[in-house]
């Protein structure tokens, strides 16, 4: 993710354009198995909250633009760091939360025991 | 800045006079002084302290006397200046105005003045020297008195010393002048205005840095106008009209230098300069600088009646072609030519807010390799032992605007300041004016534009041989039309005339549904073929051998390309396996790069990169789906093209097919690689065969640079941000071009880096480090120079529609690739409101503007250019206008056009020959004549008892009016003059008529060789083949899109809007 960064004077293109494209598809599939692992698990509150990055993901992947381009990398360069900040903050938040209810989580089987 | 400098420091000190009252030295002191003050403008300014020395010479002599008057004067020279400021008040907030007056005036006096100076070094007697002798001369009679004071003032350091030794006695003049010395009033002024002024200076002749000194003061009042200026100073408080009396040597100078302050708006107009100065008394000049305060057009319309009230006759049209700008030029004439560099405004804005009101694209578009007239060559400079000399921080090229300082030891970058040590062999001692002796035989020193060789550390591998590879479908289609054929010819004629002769290298693949390979070997006598059929998996058979040495296997490849059409000739495959035969290029060619050149006939139907059928379904156009038409459908062909680039393979696509080939898909492997589309839709080898031959034979054997990369720097506070042209990008601001030449050009897009720009001028250089043909490694530098201004208005003034449409054009372009075609077109309009609106209201507070739409000069055709952009080819209409193919290929081809080709596209020329052909005895002159009037784009221009030529730089259309007399058409068209023109083709006929109308054409052609015309004949009212050339008709309302007239009222009614 922070190649986006590297690449500004010290890659070229070519690699970090490759580098970034391998890891895109296992982030999505991931991201994926995530949500549905929260929706099998019935955490439908999570599973819903992972929903919106999950059809983007989709989305980005139906018009065919979640790789990036070499070509106009540079052009993009703006759009692509800022779509990927966006990423992170999220997935963050996420982390949180889940982080969060695994404490109510185990607070909760204390106060059961 | 200089300029404002030194005459600061001098100023305060002056009102006490004991700077001035002391002896002559000392007068020179504060100046020398000063000069180390501006440490903004350093590198420039350095020059000046070096000069002083040489300054005080002529002061020395005249010396005595002049000392002893100055204190007289003193207290003079703030007094005249007060005058200005205190006429034109209203002006003061844009006070730009008398900075860009003063400009105009350094510009053209600096020559002549700056010899003054010189006079005792005898430096370049080249310029003004003449001039100036006289006026002194014609001034001692008559002004002396007057003289004196003014001149005084300001040019205390320089300009005074010729005067100052004639006229010392008069000195005592001074006692007229009150000494109201009411300097703290116009001092603001005065240095308001400086700032824009001073950059020229620094720039303006860098080279003679000496002569600096004496200019800066000569700007508020140079020697000469103060004569004059005295009178018209005198009677300016009553009433601006200055006193015409004036020595005649002198009017031309007060031209420039009268009308800033006669002229209260800012708009001394530049480019008019060289008439002003022609104008011969100042209050003719004064009007003259009123009057072309801007243009204006009334437009007295009747909100909703019919008649617009516009005379459609009176709008203004570029029928003189492209008009380049000039004064960019005059003001650094070390520039490299415009040919090489277009700024949108040879004005560079200071500050964000500035350019955030200038609306229009800030940036520059460049052609590196640009033809050039005989004679004007670049010259190539080897310094074999030295190596190149750049600056160690931000490695620019050494060029004309460098200092050099510590008496040569050093050189100060233009570019970002930093000072560097001269090499030992490179070393030459300074002048006395500061300037290298050996000056005029280095011309990396004295010209705008150079050609360094390149050592081996500019190499990552050795120079690579000017390679060709063809890639030919030999599909049935492709036998059909007969492309085959006409390829095949053509390149085996240009064999000899390929560049880099010994060295060059060739090779071929044909493909169908499989691919085939060409063992060309100089030991075989007969070309060995190679199939490979399996398309998944694509091998090279024989690495070695498919690239040959031209000049070995010449006869091979011969009697290669002479079996070629009969080899295919009874193909019968249809399928075309494009995508692997790419791939297979790429392996060949992977060793050493070079140019690939693609001849595709039909849709590619296999393996990968097969394109489908796209564009037939109706219901997508004017959906957001729409774009994506536009753009390459399978991603592939991207990184084709980003891989071709990778290896230094530039892509040259030729396209043929009358059906569908999806060129936004091929064509992208020639946008990346920095090569260029060639489309002939529906080709048939008898009516396209002679323009394939021709854009085919200048494609293989016009100069070209291999592996090429280009970088533009600018100076300290200012960036490049946006690039855009036909090239792909390898790091943020490095353009790798793997085959360049010279019908490319290049745009990009400048921003602020700073949120103010403390310099006074800006550089640019732009360097392209390619291999040339002949296997030398080489370093293209073109360097230019531009002001940093305060004011709008100058930069308006200083735009250059050429460089600003060229942008827009590719802007356009790239917003059609992502939104709606109608959506480009708004942006283009809303842009031109915008820059007209801002305009407006800079002029709206001083003028009464009323119902008039005004413009800058320099941006007249603005509006008209816009309305062709937005008719051209690549923007007009909707879908059912133009093909998509056809869109996208004149899109790739507008991305890469320079300039002065882009413009005679975008308002192409009409000329009416029928009367040039009728005339008996037709001179050389008359057909110069008639290439020269050019008629307006509209119907209105058409009498059907004329013929006429269109010419937009690609295809001519002859247009026969239905009156025209039988006799031309008869001659001109032979026996079938009656008959449907769409089935004649243009021909010489045995005629003298049609004898002189081919030379005619022929002398069009070789004027510009990069496309060839290909001849439509059009009968008037003969549809819809008329259609062609109705479409192209600019001015006109053509089917829902609006006339010129429509679209000046509508940008008009626009600009008032929010006015």
């Amino acid at each position: 993710m922070c190649l986006a960064d590297l690449e500004f004077d010290y890659i070229n293109p070519y690699d970090s354009s490759s580098r970034i494209n391998r890891v895109i598809m296992p982030e999505f599939l991931v991201q994926g198995v995530l949500c549905f692992f929260y929706l099998v698990t019935g955490h439908w509150a999570m599973a819903l909250l992972s929903v919106p990055y999950l059809y983007y993901n989709v989305d980005l992947y139906m018009r065919r633009q979640h790789l990036v381009d070499v070509t106009e990398i540079y052009n993009m360069l703006k759009w692509e760091k800022k779509q990927r900040l966006f990423k992170l903050a999220y997935l963050i938040l996420l982390l949180f939360l889940t982080i969060f209810w695994m404490i109510m989580a185990a607070l909760d089987e204390h106060d059961h025991e | 800045m200089g300029t404002e400098n030194p005459g600061r420091p001098a100023y305060p000190g002056r009102p006490a006079t004991t700077p001035f009252g002391a002896p002559p030295p000392p007068n020179v002191r504060p100046f020398s002084s000063t000069p180390p003050i501006p440490g903004s403008g350093p590198s420039t300014f350095r020059p000046t302290t070096a000069p002083p020395s040489q300054a005080n010479t002529p002061f020395a002599s005249s010396g005595p006397m002049a000392e002893t008057e100055a204190p007289g004067f003193q207290p003079r020279p703030p007094s005249t200046f007060s005058n200005p400021s205190a006429a034109p008040p209203p002006a003061l907030p844009s006070y730009g105005s008398p900075a860009p007056g003063a400009r105009n005036f350094q510009r053209f006096s600096t020559p002549q003045f700056t010899q003054a100076p010189q006079g005792p070094p005898a430096r370049p007697p080249t310029m003004g020297q003449a001039p100036f002798g006289t006026p002194p001369a014609a001034l001692v009679p008559g002004a002396p008195p007057a003289f004196r004071p003014t001149a005084n003032v300001p040019a205390v350091p320089m300009g005074l010393p010729p005067q100052r030794a004639t006229y010392a006695p008069p000195g005592g003049s001074v006692p007229q002048l009150p000494s109201e010395s009411v300097p703290s009033v116009p001092r603001p002024n005065f240095q308001q205005s400086y700032p824009a002024a001073d950059p020229s200076v620094p720039t303006g002749r860098p080279t003679v840095p000496p002569l600096f000194p004496g200019y800066p003061n000569q700007r508020p009042h140079a020697p000469p106008p103060a004569t004059l200026s005295q009178s018209p100073f005198a009677a300016r408080p009553a009433g601006d009209v200055p006193a015409p009396v004036v020595a005649s040597p002198f009017q031309t100078h007060q031209g420039g230098y009268v009308q800033p302050h006669t002229v209260p708006a800012p708009f001394g107009m530049p480019p008019r300069d060289p008439m002003q100065h022609s104008a011969s008394g100042p209050p003719s000049n004064a009007m003259y600088g009123l009057m072309e305060d801007f243009n204006s057009l009334s437009i007295g319309s009747v909100p909703g009646s019919l008649d617009p009230g516009v005379d459609s006759k009176a709008l203004p049209r570029p029928l003189d072609g492209d008009v380049e700008p000039t004064s960019f030029r005059e003001m650094f004439p070390l520039n490299c030519h415009s040919r090489y560099l277009r700024l949108t405004t040879s004005a560079i804005p200071n500050s964000q807010s500035l350019i955030s009101r200038w609306h229009l694209p800030l940036g520059a578009v460049v052609c590196p390799l640009a033809e050039v007239p005989e004679g004007e060559e670049v010259s190539i400079v080897n310094f074999a032992s030295s190596g190149i000399i750049r600056c160690r921080r931000c490695r620019t090229y050494i060029n004309p605007y460098v200092t050099f300082t510590d008496a040569g030891r050093k050189w100060r970058c233009n570019i970002c300041s930093l000072l560097n040590d001269v090499p030992g062999d490179y070393y030459a001692p300074l002048d006395a004016m500061g300037k290298r002796v050996d000056f005029d035989q280095r011309p990396e020193l004295a010209k705008g534009s150079v050609e360094f060789v390149a050592p081996t550390e500019y190499m990552v591998r050795p120079p690579m041989p000017p390679l060709y590879f063809f890639l030919i479908d030999v599909s049935v289609s492709a036998v059909r039309s007969g492309m085959i054929e006409v390829v095949a010819q053509t390149i085996r004629s240009c064999l000899d005339d390929l560049p880099g002769f010994p060295r060059t290298q060739i090779g071929f693949i044909t493909y169908d549904s499989t691919i085939h390979f060409y063992n060309m070997k100089s030991s075989l006598t007969q070309p060995q073929m190679m199939v490979v059929s399996d398309l998944d998996d694509i091998f090279v058979p024989l690495p070695d051998d498919l690239l040959v040495n031209l000049s070995e296997s010449k006869t091979v490849v011969e009697t290669f390309l002479d079996s070629l059409p009969s080899m295919f000739q009874d193909n019968v495959n249809v399928e075309s396996a494009f995508g692997p035969a790419l791939k297979a290029a790429l392996m060949v060619m992977s060793q050493l790069g070079g140019k690939l050149l693609i001849f595709q006939n039909t849709l590619p139907s296999l393996g990968v990169g097969r394109l489908k059928l796209r564009g037939d379904d109706v219901r997508v156009y004017g959906t957001d789906k729409e774009p994506a038409l536009r753009t390459p459908e399978d991603p592939f062909y991207k990184q084709m093209a980003a891989d071709l680039t990778k290896y230094q393979i530039g892509a040259n696509v030729y396209a043929f097919s009358d059906r569908y080939t999806d060129i936004a898909s091929i064509g992208t492997l020639a946008k990346y690689t920095g090569g260029q589309i060639y489309y002939y839709p529906a080709f048939q080898s008898a009516s396209h065969k002679e323009k394939l031959r021709h854009e085919l034979a200048r494609d293989l054997t016009r100069e070209t640079a291999w592996e090429a990369v280009m970088r533009i720097r600018c100076g300290k506070g200012i960036r490049f941000t946006s690039y855009h042209g036909n090239f792909m990008l390898r790091s943020t601001d490095l353009l790798a071009l793997p085959s360049v030449d010279c019908d490319k050009a290049y745009a990009m897009q400048l921003s602020l880096e700073e949120t103010l720009l403390t310099t006074q001028t800006v550089y640019f250089q732009v360097a392209l480090l390619y291999t040339a043909s002949c296997g030398e490694r080489r370093i293209r530098v073109h360097t230019a120079a531009a002001p940093v201004v305060t004011d709008l208005g100058e930069m308006y003034r200083q735009a250059d529609t050429g460089a600003v449409i060229s942008l827009f054009t590719r802007l356009a372009i790239e917003k059609t690739l992502s939104h709606k075609l109608e959506d480009a077109r708004t942006a283009v309009q809303q842009r031109i409101v915008k820059a007209l609106r801002e305009y407006r209201n800079l002029h709206s507070v001083q003028h009464r503007l009323g119902g008039r739409m005004i413009y800058p000069e320099s941006l007249k055709y603005l509006p008209l250019y816009g309305l062709a952009l937005c008719k051209s080819t690549a923007l007009r209409g909707s879908y059912a206008d133009a093909s998509l193919d056809e869109r996208s290929a004149a899109g790739f081809t507008m991305m890469a056009l320079p300039v002065k080709k882009l413009l005679k596209l975008l308002y192409p020329n009409l000329l009416r020959i029928d009367e040039y052909l009728l005339k008996p005895s037709a001179s050389a002159q008359d057909a110069e004549s008639t290439m020269k009037a050019r008629l307006p784009l509209t119907m209105d221009s058409l009498d059907s008892r004329g013929l006429y030529l269109f010419d937009d730089g690609f295809r001519f259309i002859l247009w026969f009016g239905r009156m025209l007399s039988p006799e031309i058409s008869q001659n001109l068209l032979g026996h079938d003059f009656a008959a449907d023109l769409s089935r004649v083709a243009f021909s010489e006929r045995d005629s003298e008529m049609s004898r002189k109308l081919c030379a005619l054409l022929q002398k069009i052609r070789e004027s510009d060789p990069s496309y060839y015309h290909l001849c439509h004949l059009v009968r008037q009212g003969e549809q819809p083949r008329e259609a062609i050339l109705i479409m192209s008709l600019v001015d006109d309302q053509i089917g829902g899109t609006s006339g010129y007239v429509d679209w000046i009222m509508q940008i008009h009614r626009q600009v008032q809007q929010n006015a």
